[in-house]
């Protein structure tokens, strides 16, 4: 019988519309630097992409596998500083070999803290999570010798970008890191999509939904809590790799409690636990940011008004919106 | 006498409380045991030590004769031991379907395969069916949990932990809140099941324990006072004692 | 110069009065949470509203130990208009969302003071009799830490017969064991939650302005602060008093000592002794929730 091997309630693949939608996307932002050339949009929506990115892995922790992360940025930040020193002190050309030792240091410094964190409860690990990212912070902006402390590290070369052999551009040209970052965002996307509905990710959920039933099944809670967390620090290593690269510094301030609170926004502005949503989140936030920012100092005040009154009022975000009218429209 | 499943002097202290004091209880490999007592008796603490929820001040729990004392709970439901609660513990938000499958999928295995799609663990699908169709729940396999009627939920509470393959199954409280007709049902069920694994029973509804226990353990101030079949057991002064008071 | 007894007499002492400051406001955070479930990420900076306020108030003429007591009084009023405008609808929800919502509102009080009081640091003008020092055991320790130790131990003693033989003190301990019965005996929760959401504020803003004259007043001060509590209270176990004692102290004189010795990444060693302790003890030293 076919029915014996169908999922009622879950679409296996993507809805037609969707694929016409996501094609439409995809090749507007890769035509888009060619009609444009406006360098400021280009470098704008990188760090879009950059940051939907980030927020789309903390929606992996917070929206699939219920652990609340408030300064997910942090491990973007540790990552970023990694490949930056490597390419400063240890060899200034060796692009993939400092893209993969920024994201496997933040692996090795997520999985202790992780370990940590995942032993105590679920709201324990929440303001853990803070204790731990603010550690991270004191340490880059305390650590002046190696960090630059206050003014940040500077002065990092831009390897080109080799992929088998062939060269295909200067990590210092904002196309090129445009067309990079396009890539490997939609790649993580695809891929952690597969992973959230695949068997492991099903165990997330399960966890999210009532941990302690999911043990009654004989899920080891701790472990996939840890391993949704290591996911979840991965992806960000990745983001805080594309971040170094594209903006060529980093500062303390990316590692602030301040702009983690920015990150955890993006997740409510797009929705928990839907992937795309947080992606729009980052880049309605990103927007929101670059354009409040310049008419007034006070963003502060305002983030905190935005997130109570999200709070508050839409704790569904972007993503529960447009299931909500799909709603109204069946009915 | 050492069955599927004993316990050895069991005692669990709550501040000066002793919630369970120095019991030994024994079941065997299929047939069904009822634990009752009036409440307070300490028979759901009982069940939490055995299913690895609390710790066991002193004591033993042996599981085929090997001793699985404060052994974490997801690895004695992989040796076979499992649970229901008194109030309902589902996944509300998951499918009705998703909700059986995952229990199945954590007993059958594959939960760490990252790349493939959960639709495609063909096994685990075809037992999940096999398992609503036989409940009656299949109508609903699409539903949120937490938009079944409440008999419904009961009966997939229960459905929950049979899919871990249970060798022993304790039911708290199984019938809590259901109806006359639905509790039928439940019984049958449990008798069913009773007749393949070891099923122990926590319950209140007295006619339906007396009805389709095999055994009965009674329970007070979290020690035994009582163990016997039903017959003996509703014959006993010092289990009317406990219930009704010393005057009756 | 002092003498090695007076450098130890100084760490003492200092520890005390930075693990007094920490207790304060823990045990705000604690009794807030042991009441009614929320974690107020906005503690800290309602901390820093407190000494804040103290400044305005101090600044403007008003003697010190009046400031003690009004600027305190101010912060459990905003404590109240919070509890009832944005935290009391929220009561039903999972935790999850009041932790996002209080932290929106540590960003918007953060905001607020930078607003008001702008980004410089200010300085507690204290009355003279405290300015001077002390000699104690071979070193001339400041009369107003010593001042700051006694009042901490006073806050701490009302605290105490508050809760032990106050009859809303004893509502407030039951209601954290039992809400249910509580309620049942025709105790209005939502007055409890409320009362106890704004004893925890009270607390912050009467350790803000103690802990102002110790410190330099800025607006990173709340969240400094914010993160210290939250290691003493997971150390010493989410919602347990006791625990938060123990661990106020055990923290104040880490962070002394560390800070002796390596001044900058002081609280790196902190937060090394918070990992240990919850790799052993994952419920922090005396396990969670116990009121008392």
């Amino acid at each position: 019988m076919n029915r014996m091997t169908t999922i009622p309630g879950i679409r296996s693949g993507f809805h037609p519309i969707h694929i016409v939608f996501i094609i439409i996307l995809l090749s507007g932002l890769v035509a888009f630097p060619f009609v444009s050339g406006n360098r400021f949009y280009i470098s704008l929506i990188t760090e879009m992409m950059i940051y939907g990115l980030l927020a789309m892995s903390l929606d992996v922790l917070l929206g699939y596998t219920g652990l609340l992360s408030f300064m997910h940025n942090a491990y973007l930040g540790i990552s970023a500083y990694v490949v930056g020193l490597f390419l400063i002190h240890v060899s200034p050309a060796s692009f993939w070999l400092a893209c993969l030792a920024g994201i496997a240091f933040t692996c090795v410094v997520a999985l202790p803290v992780g370990w940590v964190q995942v032993r105590t409860g679920g709201l324990a690990f929440a303001l853990l999570t803070l204790a731990f990212g603010m550690m991270f912070h004191t340490i880059v902006w305390k650590w002046y010798d190696v960090t630059g402390g206050d003014d940040g590290l500077m002065g990092m070369p831009n390897p080109d970008i080799n992929l088998f052999g062939i060269t295909i551009g200067n990590s210092g040209d904002p196309l090129v890191i445009y067309m990079f970052t396009l890539v490997i965002v939609t790649l993580c996307f695809f891929i952690t999509r597969r992973i959230i509905n695949s068997p492991f990710g099903a165990v997330l959920e399960a966890i999210r939904e009532n941990e302690s039933r999911a043990a009654f099944i004989g899920i080891n809670v701790r472990k996939y809590k840890l391993l949704g967390w290591m996911l979840a620090c991965l992806l960000a290593g990745i983001a805080g790799a594309l971040f170094i690269l594209y903006k060529g510094y980093i500062g303390p301030s990316t590692m602030s409690a301040f702009a983690g609170a920015g990150v955890l926004m993006m997740v409510l502005l797009g929705g928990m636990g839907s992937l795309w949503g947080p992606l729009a989140g980052a880049v309605f936030f990103i927007y929101i940011q670059d354009y409040i920012s310049t008419m007034t100092e006070h963003w502060e005040i305002y983030l905190g008004l935005v997130v109570i009154f999200l709070v508050l009022f839409l704790p569904t975000g972007f993503a529960g919106l447009t299931d909500h009218i799909r709603r109204l429209r069946k009915e | 006498m050492r069955g599927l499943l004993c316990t050895q002097n069991l005692c669990c202290q709550f501040g000066g409380v002793m919630a369970t004091n120095d019991v030994c209880f024994s079941v065997d490999h299929n047939g069904l045991t009822s634990i009752i007592g009036p409440n307070g008796a300490g028979k759901t603490t009982f069940i939490n030590i055995v299913t690895g929820k609390i710790g066991a001040s002193s004591g033993k729990v042996l599981f085929k004769e090997k001793d699985i004392t404060n052994t974490p709970t997801h690895e004695l439901v992989k040796q076979g031991i499992c649970r229901t609660f008194q109030i309902n513990s589902l996944f509300e938000n998951l499918s009705v379907f998703e909700n059986l499958r995952i229990a199945r999928q954590a007993k059958v295995g594959g939960s760490f395969r990252i790349f493939s799609l959960k639709q495609k663990l063909k096994p685990v699908i075809k037992d999940t069916w096999a398992m609503l169709e036989r409940l009656g729940l299949e109508k609903m396999a699409d539903l949120p949990a937490k938009n079944l009627a409440y008999g419904d939920q009961r009966v997939l509470e229960v459905a929950i932990a049979m899919a871990g393959d249970p060798k022993i199954l304790f039911l708290d409280e199984p019938t809590a809140g259901m109806s006359p007709s639905e509790t039928h049902q439940i019984a049958e069920l449990i008798r069913d099941l009773a007749n393949d694994i070891s099923v122990v029973l926590v319950e209140h509804d007295m006619d339906m324990v007396m009805r389709i226990s095999d055994r009965i353990t009674v329970l007070q101030d979290g020690c035994i006072i009582s163990e016997g079949t039903p017959q003996e057991i509703r014959n006993d002064q010092e289990v009317k004692e406990a219930y009704l008071g010393k005057a009756a | 110069m002092s003498g090695t007894l007076g450098i130890i007499v100084d760490i003492t002492l200092n520890s005390l009065v930075l693990g007094g400051v920490f207790l304060i406001v823990a045990i705000g955070l604690n009794i807030i949470y042991g009441l009614s479930r929320i974690m107020n990420m906005a503690h800290g900076a309602l901390y820093a509203v407190g000494a804040y306020i103290g400044f305005s108030l101090v600044a403007s003429g008003l003697n010190f130990f009046a400031a003690l007591l009004i600027a305190p009084l101010i912060v459990g009023v905003i404590g109240l208009i919070i509890e009832r405008t944005i935290i009391a609808p929220m009561r039903k929800r999972s935790m999850a969302y009041t932790l996002i919502l209080t932290y929106g509102l540590m960003f918007f009080l953060d905001g607020s003071i930078k607003y008001i009081w702008g980004n410089k640091p200010r300085f507690i003008e204290l009355p003279e009799f405290m300015q001077g020092t002390l000699p104690i055991l071979g070193t001339d320790y400041p009369v107003f830490r010593l001042v700051t130790l006694l009042l901490i131990i006073l806050i701490m003693g009302a605290l105490m017969l508050f809760l032990n033989k106050t009859k809303i003190g004893i509502i407030l301990r039951a209601s954290s064991t039992i809400p249910e019965m509580v309620s049942c005996l025709g105790v209005n929760m939502s007055y409890v939650h409320m009362g106890a959401f704004v004893l925890g504020c009270v607390m912050a803003g009467l350790a803000g302005i103690i802990a102002g004259p110790l410190t330099t007043i800025d607006p990173l001060m709340g969240g400094e602060m914010l993160i210290s509590s939250f290691v003493v209270i997971v150390i010493g176990g989410l919602g347990s008093l006791r625990g938060a004692v123990i661990a106020a102290l055990l923290v104040g004189g880490v962070q002394t000592l560390a800070e002796f010795f390596i001044t900058d990444l002081a609280m790196v060693i902190v937060y090394i002794l918070m990992a240990v302790i919850l790799a052993f003890m994952p419920r922090g030293l005396l396990g969670e929730g116990k009121f008392e």
